[in-house]
């Protein structure tokens, strides 16, 4: 993960109007927010600049099945940092099919408090 | 001796199994239609969604994101359960006169009559002949999408430290992927002067990783005897012409292309189906129906959809169409035409009974604009039909404007200060 810039710009994606954001960091470790034309903004760029969170999605081989992979996905985005050592817990799944969409491969992982799920429904071999 | 082949009738056949397809069964069938029939040519339903294994999609149509396996999963039962019938690895091979399709299906070949149908075969991706790369042809170059199916479905690893040409959602997609799996990416190139994809991709694809993104260039050069080895870039100016001098060696041993998506409609073309230059999709009326009576289209194969959402729901109309024209419902009068207008790259549906209401027309702006209003205007009139503005509107994104009042002159949708 690299360092942002001293001032980050990102556009607002709350609302259609898309207003172009500028964030600086203050010194008190708050932001500083430019561009908005709403307050909704100043919320949307704190929550992005200083505590980002992101789902993450990948897929793992299957034991014993035709259809190889099963698609997983967090239940609710972590904290972006924890996106390697997530993909990492990830990593060593090798689930038996049957696998239901939605099942539980992993209860909340790392402490995050996401599960790992299974996106797709992988039947045994018949 | 030939033996006949297998002939079956449906009132309503949808060829592919993808969003588009799996919604305008569903419509379909809620319309009332009695026996609908979905040919897939894949072994599983949901087209492409099956790679996407991503969150962000059903917002709109499930109120909630989910991943493109689940979404597909959701559809697909949801057209089971309402009395689909489905036949998968069944490969439509012709569209003929009357609606008689020809199918290679999994129990050999077969003959599908309906009293209507519907095109929902989705799109495929420009490769490198279609925007001409000078230079060698050495392995490690693929599209982005082939790609993801390799990864994400087959987990083949495609190689080491990878270019990306084209700022496409699929592009920088997979530039996270490579990066969870241990690809290097080296950047994104990107021709023109802005970015394709959603912000939110180019945030949490690139940026968070930190991908450089390079706008006004593009890849030159392709180098490399039996793998690529490098790509040669270059600056681009106004007219996207590489500058001299401005070109720069990247090492690599993987390229995947990014660059854009076509309809799929050789089965239409060889149907008689006329196509719109503007879309590379067919030229629809605001029942979607295309200019073979009965044959409507949806989904990527009409026009290229970012979201998928929004390709469920014309396929959801464009289902409703086919059951009522399946049951002898004909529309009837004076057509209207619909025009693209300033700034505005197409519209669609191409045309219009005179006196329909309510209909809703997309359209794709030519270049990213802020401030600005969308219009339908009456061509001889000048009457404003509907308006809207937007604060910002891109290229990428697939808008729509739904006039209320009724239609009874040539329209032309254009953006206006
Ligand atoms: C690589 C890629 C990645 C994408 N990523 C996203 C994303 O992240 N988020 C998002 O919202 N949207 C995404 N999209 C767009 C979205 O997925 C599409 O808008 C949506 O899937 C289009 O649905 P469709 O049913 O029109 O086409 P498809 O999903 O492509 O389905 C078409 C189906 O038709 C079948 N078919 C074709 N020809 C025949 C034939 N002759 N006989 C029988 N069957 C046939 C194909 O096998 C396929 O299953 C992506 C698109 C692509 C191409």
């Amino acid at each position: 993960m690299t360092d942002r810039p001293a001032v980050d710009r990102l556009t607002c994606v709350l609302c259609p109007v898309g207003c172009e954001l500028e964030v600086a960091r203050t010194a008190a470790g708050g932001v500083a927010v430019a561009g908005n034309r709403c307050d909704k903004g100043v919320s949307f760029a704190e929550e992005e600049v200083l505590r980002p969170k992101r789902n993450l999605a990948t897929s793992v081989p299957a034991k014993g099945t035709a259809a190889r992979m099963v698609s997983v996905r967090l239940s609710a985005p972590v904290p972006r940092e924890m996106i390697f050592p997530v993909l990492a817990e990830i990593g060593k799944l090798r689930p038996e099919a049957p696998v239901r969409r939605g099942q539980v491969l992993i209860a909340d992982v790392l402490g995050t408090g996401a599960d790992v799920l299974a996106t797709r429904t992988v039947r045994g071999q018949t | 001796m030939a033996e006949t082949p297998r002939t079956s009738d449906v009132d309503v056949a949808v060829i592919g199994g993808g969003p588009a397809g799996l919604a305008a069964a569903l419509g379909a069938k809620r319309a009332g239609a009695g026996r609908v029939l979905v040919l897939e040519r894949d072994r599983t339903l949901g087209g492409i969604l099956n790679q996407c294994v991503h969150d962000g999609f059903g917002l709109f149509l499930y109120k909630e994101t989910i991943s493109g396996p689940e979404y597909a999963e959701r559809l697909a039962e949801n057209a089971l359960r309402e009395g689909v019938a489905v036949e998968t690895g069944a490969m439509v091979l012709d569209l003929g006169p009357d609606r008689l399709l020809r199918v290679n299906a999994r129990g050999g070949y077969s003959l599908v009559r309906a009293g209507a149908v519907v095109l929902a075969m989705g799109c495929r991706e420009r490769t490198r002949d279609m925007i001409g790369i000078p230079g060698t042809r050495p392995a490690g170059i693929y599209t982005a999408g082939s790609a993801q199916r390799l990864v994400n479905l087959q987990n083949l690893r495609v190689g080491n430290e990878a270019v990306i040409l084209g700022s496409g959602d699929i592009g920088l997609i997979m530039a996270r992927r490579l990066t969870f799996e241990g690809v290097r990416v080296k950047g994104v190139f990107e021709i023109m002067p802005w970015a394709n994809g959603l912000e939110r991709n180019i945030r949490q694809c690139l940026m968070d990783f930190g991908i450089p993104l390079e706008l006004r260039t593009t890849v030159v050069e392709i180098r490399g005897r039996d793998r690529v080895e490098s790509v040669v870039t270059a600056e681009v100016d106004d007219r996207l012409a590489p500058v001299a001098g401005t070109e720069t060696v990247v090492p690599c041993d993987t390229l995947l292309l990014s660059v854009g998506l076509v309809p799929e409609n050789e089965l239409s073309k060889r149907a008689g189906v006329e196509l719109s230059p503007l879309t590379g999709g067919a030229v629809v009326d605001e029942t979607l129906m295309t200019s073979v009576p009965g044959v409507f289209s949806c989904g990527n194969v009409l026009h290229i959809h970012d979201v998928a959402d929004w390709a469920s729901f014309e396929g959801f109309a464009a289902g409703e169409r086919a059951a009522r024209y399946a049951a002898g419902e004909r529309p009837a009068g004076r057509t209207v035409r619909v025009s693209a207008g300033p700034e505005v790259r197409y519209a669609l549906p191409q045309t219009a009974r005179a006196g329909a209401a309510g209909v809703e027309w997309s359209f794709r702006a030519v270049r990213p604009l802020r401030d600005v209003r969308v219009e339908v205007r009456g061509r001889d009139s000048g009457r404003i039909y509907a308006r809207r503005k937007f604060g910002r509107i891109l290229p990428s994104e697939l808008q729509k404007i739904r006039v209320r009042a009724a239609v009874d002159e040539d329209l032309e949708v254009g953006l206006h200060d």
